[in-house]
């Protein structure tokens, strides 16, 4: 086939679309659903700047994912984690914290935070900076970014 | 520093919220009704060749594509992507042998990734389709990857105007003899005790900003050239523009769109030419174009490489006699920024340490690689490494302390700056040093190194370096900044300052709100906007948050100016008797005599006539306050850093375990900012020195034109970083304050050799440091642990 | 080539088995099989044009990770990294195999890359390759005529090529119960990137001898490789520093790497014998 129907879910709405079996969600987000929160950075699965989450925790490449294999997937990206105008806490800490500087990795460095602490809501210094390889900041250092991480953690834990 | 309300200040960024959420909007994400996609060919397959046939009517049928065109569709003006033309004067520029050897599409390729042809198409699908059955031959030229090589006397002339094709040497009409610096270094090397020298290789490196470069451009039915891109210099790009197509200025506009990063790579234009000469061929229609990733490496500008010799001489007792150094730079396959950072590297040397004569010489030559402009340290990083290493060389042949020496020996308050007659206003190296020493336990490690035994083996290193706040005289450096107050007494601040995600907005408007007496909230920032605002230079050179901040705090007092003589008048009382808080300004030690500031921008602005009295109330005239700002000075800040290193020796792999800048920052208008610009410069730093280079086969193709290949330092790889913000105000600076924007990446570079040269007794006069290099070494050397 | 546009292409996606052999049969070397993609669709950015995807994402029953103290471990086609890494029974048993998943690649990426796509791609610097030539076990392929197995020994046939034939597919990798203790280390420019070298190691200990090893090291050879007279040294023997120098020296012998734009063939020579010592004495830490 060409191009396929499929029907994903992007921060919790609905989106059928008929898609050419070549795009990439990446493009489908940016293109086509008219998302340009997600960004390119290199296409080529080194930079993490397309990362988003699948069932809200694990996270994942647009653009090494074909958007026709994705039928039924259920995605997060950065723009699906505001509540009612309420930051998520690790967008909250990013700010507060200084972790964003000319901002183009933030998107998927937020997704990539908050995937990290779903799966440990406690992470190490150590287990934070190894987790959060594959996506690149040119600008922080990361020392910021990882200081933020362990505050949203501190926050998230308190408010359970 | 709590004298400051705002300055000082940890404020979160002005844009953090907006970027959080992911809603800025970079020129990529920008889309428009009837946009089409400009796609630029690029020759890959050759680094020298010249483009012997060009069909593009294949490509011109492709179902989608609007328009095909080759280098004689579009101007044939030649330009400069750099803007050295609008920062130094015509006398200076021909002096320096500036040039315009650029096209929007060329038949003489000079470097792999040169422009060759656009296709213009509905989709990028579809100009990417077109672009595929371009119908290209070439004739291959030799190739040249060194001056060795492009000097030769037949080489091929990239330019004409270049014989020899050597871009450029510090001139003599400026320098005597071409070279840079004072007394006769040369001679005064025979007083030396010891002398050291080498020559030494500094690497091809790209800045890897996040963001690939992308434009939208459209010829709108006005007749006006509209640009959006994150370009650190828009109301340079706006002049460079308006003459490359013909157009009066007041027929272009240049929308600055947020920039994702920077370092020097888009100091100027890159792809702009291209975009707007395609935008130009479909008024009404807007043109996105955007570089793959993969042509970031060889299509835009890189690091100056190059052979850096240098040679010292000491006396016994440490004192600095003499230096002599020479760069000599590739430059790449256009001029670009040729006659830039051969200086400046010299200048960042001279402005170091206290030797007796110093003389500087650099020189550029083309090389078939993308061409060189500025990356973040512009010529310091460069420096730092072998000035750095050739100290320490001394220190230990001489059996002194680094820290004791540099302590010594650096230049302070009152010498001659980097540019030399420009004498230091303020310089806190001696705190510096004292800080960072004892914070990474230099003494302790020294003193327990130098005993240790096995097959790991630990060093730590001290580098400094001196860099700047603006580079006025040699550059032009101004700003224009208007301070517009509302009614309501809340003010807007328009200005064409960059943000390359440095923080300067904030620090600016933090400026801007402490010096008027205003809430933050009360303060906008209007920028990026080249109808709006005037004259800034640009981002480069570390000069927003000085010169800027300068400017904005002058127009800011002009404002403030005008508050105090109104309320005067409307007191009935004199400037000088009253004071500003909260917004009020009332008559000092009587606060009940009061105006609210709000009262007098209101009246200034709906300036009534009273029925009843049939007079006006209050002071007529929007209060604005404009500034059109060159600085006195450009305040060099300085710093020491301290790594602490250990070196595998059975693999020569380095762990990077500790890492201390101790900066001479002035006053940080913002803690935050500063450290996030130190912490990340070092991430450049210590890539720059240990993993990063843009490596080329024998023809001149790029072989790591990628993240995969081009390896930068990642969260896992980088040490704990401690900060020291030393502050001792400088006389010139807004508040104080000295620049941090470029400063960074620079001495974590010398530290870190260093710090391999303690852990080793070995130096290593190549960069990147690479494992494969100090295996090498080892082994020639015959060393076991 | 674009890392933004991918070449146009017929996307098959079969719902089951036998659905996949039946497009595999008809379309072969026109296919390329698509597991988690993170390989796949670099290469075809990079310029590789394929006619036929066939995507295994919507076959069911693929994405196994059973793992038996008797029969061993099996691991379906889908199953990712990051299932290998999550999983303490292998981190237990194969320890190899578990470090190599762990580190290979990113954290987005081991959400979607495979095992059994790393061993297909037959790269000499993949992670999971060295692991599994250390662990041993065998590759499953399925095709029309039903399932064949495929040790490891002999998977790898050239330079990124493998056994498996144009009308199947690869539908598990297994390794029995038992093994013996195994470690799996590598040597990088950064800490995330391709391995310049990586090694992996097996030892079946009767006590402090050894009694039998393989010794996998990639990066060295167009596949990953077993170095036999390395192993031949071990065999019956306590693992003492002076045996492990005789290893060293030995496989620095053995090895053939060349230059690339990661290291050189000097450096990896060089270096090869050091990191297998190290991975063995990590196997036995």
């Amino acid at each position: 086939m060409k191009t396929r129907s499929i029907t994903i879910y992007v921060n919790g709405e609905a989106y059928s679309l008929n898609v050419a079996v070549n795009r990439t969600l990446l493009q489908v987000l940016r293109e086509d659903l008219g998302m340009p929160d997600t960004k390119y950075g290199c296409g080529t699965g080194e930079c993490g700047a397309c990362t988003v989450l699948i069932d809200g925790k694990k996270s994942i490449l647009a653009c090494l994912s074909l958007a026709a294999t994705m039928d039924g997937a259920k995605i997060t990206t950065v723009a699906g984690l505001e509540q009612e105008g309420k930051l998520h806490p690790v967008q909250e800490a990013f700010v507060n914290e200084g972790a964003i500087q000319c901002g183009y990795c933030t998107p998927g460095m937020v997704m990539k935070s908050v995937s990290i602490l779903a799966k440990n809501p406690h992470p190490t210094e150590e287990e934070i900076r190894r987790e959060l390889e594959g996506n690149i900041c040119r600008c922080t250092g990361y020392v910021k970014i990882v200081q933020a991480i362990q505050k949203a953690g501190d926050a998230m834990a308190s408010t359970c | 520093m709590s004298e400051f309300s705002i300055v000082g200040q940890r404020i979160p960024k002005i844009d953090a919220k907006e970027k959080v959420l992911g809603q800025t909007m970079y020129a990529a994400d920008l889309n428009f009704p009837g946009m089409y996609y400009g796609k630029i060919v690029r020759c890959l397959k050759y680094a020298h060749a010249k483009v012997t046939k060009l069909d593009l009517s294949e490509a011109a049928k492709v179902p989608g594509v609007v328009k095909v065109f080759g280098p004689k569709d579009v101007t044939q003006k030649t330009y400069n992507a750099g803007v050295m033309d609008l920062m130094v004067s015509e006398p200076a520029g021909q002096m320096a042998g500036d040039i315009e050897d650029q096209t929007i599409f060329t038949d003489h390729v000079k470097h792999q990734g040169d422009a060759i042809c656009g296709i213009l198409a509905k989709t990028e699908e579809a100009a990417e389709r077109g672009a595929e059955k371009v119908i290209v031959e070439y004739e291959p030229l030799p190739v040249y990857l060194t001056a060795k090589e492009s000097m030769k006397s037949d080489a091929v002339q990239f330019t004409p105007l270049k014989p020899g094709n050597k871009a450029f040497e510090l001139p003599a009409e400026m320098f005597p003899n071409n070279i840079y610096g004072w007394g006769d270094a040369e001679a005064e090397m025979k007083n030396a005790d010891l002398v050291v020298e080498d020559t030494f290789y500094v690497p091809k490196q790209k800045q890897c900003q996040m963001e690939p470069h992308a434009y939208v451009a459209l010829y709108d039915r006005q007749g006006r050239l509209n640009c959006w891109t994150s370009t650190q210099m828009p109301k340079c790009v706006h002049p460079k523009l308006a003459k490359l197509f013909d157009l009066p200025m007041s027929r272009v506009k240049i929308n600055q769109s947020p920039v994702g990063g920077g370092f020097g790579c888009k100091l100027g234009m890159i792809n702009e030419p291209q975009a707007c000469a395609m935008a130009m061929a479909v008024p009404g229609h807007h043109v996105k174009t955007q570089q793959l990733r993969e042509e970031d490496w060889i299509a835009s500008e890189s690091r100056h490489p190059g052979l850096y010799w240098m040679k010292i001489g000491l006396k016994k007792d440490g004192t600095p006699v003499a230096i002599q150094a020479r760069f000599e730079a590739y430059t790449g396959g256009y001029y670009t920024q040729a006659s830039g950072v051969p200086f400046t590297t010299g200048a960042w040397l001279s402005g170091m340490y206290k030797f007796g004569a110093c003389n500087y010489k650099g020189e550029a030559y083309f090389t078939n690689q993308v061409p060189c402009g500025a990356y973040r340290g512009y010529g310091n990083p460069q420096t730092n490494f072998p000035l750095e290493q050739l100290i320490d060389r001394a220190c230990n042949q001489l059996s002194i302390d680094p820290v004791e020496w540099r302590m010594k020996w650096h230049k302070n308050v009152g010498d001659d700056g980097w540019c030399i007659g420009f004498k230091y206003p303020s310089c806190a190296l001696d705190e510096c040093l004292t800080r960072g020493a004892e914070a990474i336990g230099w003494k302790e490690k020294r003193a327990k190194y130098a005993g240790q035994k096995g097959k790991k083996r630990r060093g730590v290193g001290v580098s400094l370096m001196n860099h700047c706040s603006g580079a006025m005289p040699m550059l032009l450096e101004h700003t224009t900044v208007t301070v517009k107050v509302n009614e309501d007494a809340t003010a807007e601040v328009i200005c064409n300052c960059s943000d390359l995600g440095t923080g300067a907005h904030t620090a600016l408007k933090q400026i801007a709100a402490e010096t008027l007496g205003f809430p933050m909230d009360d303060v906008h920032m209007l920028v990026g906007n080249s109808d709006a605002a005037g004259f800034d230079i640009g981002a480069h050179a570390s000069r927003t948050l000085y010169v800027g901040g300068l400017a904005v705090k002058a127009a800011c007092e002009k404002v403030t100016k005008q508050f105090f003589e109104r309320a005067a008048t409307a007191l009935e009382s004199n400037v000088e008797d009253l004071e500003m808080k909260d917004k009020k300004i009332f008559v000092k030690g009587s606060p009940a005599k009061a105006i609210d500031v709000k009262t007098i921008t209101s009246l200034g602005v709906y300036n009534f006539v009273n029925p009843a009295t049939g007079k006006t109330v209050g002071t007529p005239g929007q209060i604005q306050g404009y500034e059109s700002f060159f600085p006195p000075h450009n305040s060099p800040p300085f710093s020491a850093v301290f790594v602490e290193v250990e070196v595998d020796t059975e693999t020569g792999e380095v762990k990077i375990l500790e890492f201390v800048n101790a900066y001479d920052i002035g006053r940080a208008i913002n803690p935050s900012n500063v450290e996030g610009q130190l912490e990340g410069g070092a991430q450049h730093g210590l890539g720059n020195v240990l993993t990063e280079e843009t490596y080329y086969d024998k023809n001149g193709l790029c072989l790591n034109s990628s993240f995969t290949d081009y390896k930068m330092l990642g969260p896992s790889d980088l040490p704990p970083m401690k900060i020291i913000l030393v502050e001792q105000p400088d006389p010139i600076g807004p508040y104080g304050a000295k620049s941090c924007g470029e400063e960074g990446i620079i001495n974590p570079i010398g530290a870190t050799a260093n710090a391999i040269y303690n852990a080793l007794g070995i130096q290593f006069l190549e960069a990147p440091i690479t494992p494969e290099k100090i295996l090498k070494a080892l082994k020639e050397k015959g060393l076991s642990y | 080539m674009s890392s933004r546009i991918l070449p146009e292409f017929d996307l098959l996606v079969p719902q089951s088995i036998p659905e996949a052999v039946e497009m595999l049969t008809k379309y072969q070397d026109k296919a390329a099989v698509m597991a988690g993609g993170t390989d796949l669709l670099v290469l075809m950015k990079s310029g590789l044009k394929v006619p036929y995807i066939v995507s295994l994402s919507e076959v069911p029953g693929l994405d196994y990770v059973i793992y038996d103290p008797n029969d061993g471990l099996r691991i379906g086609a889908m199953a990712t990294l990051a299932q290998v890494a999550d999983n303490a029974d292998i981190k237990k048993n194969y320890a190899a195999l578990w470090e190599s998943a762990a580190v290979n690649g990113t954290p987005q990426t081991r959400n979607r890359a495979t095992v059994v796509g790393n061993i297909l791609r037959a790269s000499p610097a993949g992670d999971c390759c060295a692991a599994a030539l250390a662990l041993g076990g065998k590759v499953v392929l399925q095709g029309a005529a039903g399932k064949r197995e495929v040790d490891i020994d002999h998977f790898w046939v050239a330079y990124r090529t493998t056994a498996r034939q144009a009308f199947e597919f690869a539908v598990e990798y297994r390794i029995p119960a038992n093994v013996g203790k195994s470690a799996f280390k590598r040597m990088t420019r950064a800490d995330q990137d391709l391995s310049k070298l990586n090694a992996a190691v097996c030892l079946n200990m009767s006590g402090n001898v050894c009694q039998g090893a393989r010794l996998a090291i990639g990066c060295v050879a167009p596949t990953t490789v077993r170095m036999k007279k390395a192993e031949e040294i071990l065999k019956g023997k306590e693992i003492t520093d002076s045996v492990l120098k005789e290893v060293e020296e030995a496989v620095k012998g053995e090895v053939t790497p060349i230059d690339d734009v990661r290291s050189s063939a000097w450096y990896r020579k060089e270096v090869s014998g050091i990191l297998m010592k190290r991975t063995i004495q990590k196997a036995c830490a």
